[in-house]
């Protein structure tokens, strides 16, 4: 039996598909399209396939060989749109979770509260906010040397205890 | 009388039954589950048909609702802005 089979009436179109083909939110896609112009039935028919039954309606298109061409490149379209919406599922799904992300923007003070600190965690301080601005900027002193030479007049270190 | 049939696998039962609330008022539709189909029996009113309205369109205007509806409870639109 051929995959798909097409009668044509009078402004009407008989389509039986083989729904291993045509997968069925494929032939509900092609059928949505149609819904506006078209009076359309769907019906289980024998060996797994499916009947698309168009029918112009009054003042719609009755050039039923037409009708039935563009059903059937729709339901191709359709399937095909599936078939790549499928392949790239992962990736979509990546990248909307990245923008939902980055919209939610910094954390709340509800996120900042139920943040798990502990004793361990709690005073560590990599950025180095918790310190001082002199502590962080200050000019650092050169280290002392073990000889302490004389200074730039020439005169000898004051003595301890002075 | 026009007895239409939906496949139970090709239908939502809640599409059919909106369908009818819908076109309720146009005439007498019976719904009723026989086996794997939804059948809806549709009779137009007498009013409905003093103002134009033939037996034959409204049951093809239930089946169309009824399908659009089945389409978009499973999400299932094509997305080319054809529909309704």
């Amino acid at each position: 039996m051929a995959d798909t089979s097409v009668v044509l009436g009078e402004g009407s179109v008989d389509l039986e598909l083989d729904e291993g083909l045509y997968p069925r939110d494929a032939i509900y896609g092609a059928a949505y399209v149609f819904i506006d112009r078209c009076y359309v039935l769907l019906d289980r028919v024998a060996g797994g396939r499916i009947k698309v039954a168009l029918r112009a309606k009054r003042g719609g298109a009755a050039d039923s060989a037409a009708l039935a061409g563009e059903l059937q490149n729709e339901l191709l379209a359709q399937a095909w749109r599936r078939a790549i919406a499928e392949e790239n599922r992962a990736l979509i799904e990546q990248v909307t979770t990245r923008a939902l992300a980055g919209a939610a923007g910094p954390p709340g003070l509800d996120e900042l509260l139920a943040m798990d600190i502990g004793e361990a965690t709690a005073f560590e301080d990599p950025l180095g906010i918790a310190m001082s601005w002199e502590e962080k900027y200050a000019k650092k002193k050169a280290a002392p040397q073990v000889d302490d030479p004389p200074d730039a007049q020439g005169d000898p270190p004051p003595e301890k205890g002075s | 009388m026009i007895e239409l049939r939906f496949h139970g696998e090709l239908y939502d039962g809640f599409a059919i039954d909106e369908a009818a609330k819908v076109y309720g008022p146009f005439g007498v539709i019976d719904l009723a589950r026989e086996g794997d189909a939804f059948v809806a029996r549709v009779t137009v009113g007498a009013a409905a048909r003093d103002q134009g309205v033939d037996e034959a369109t409204l049951a093809a205007e239930l089946a169309n609702y009824a399908l659009g509806k089945t389409i978009e409870l499973r999400g299932a639109g094509g997305g080319h802005g054809g529909a309704p």
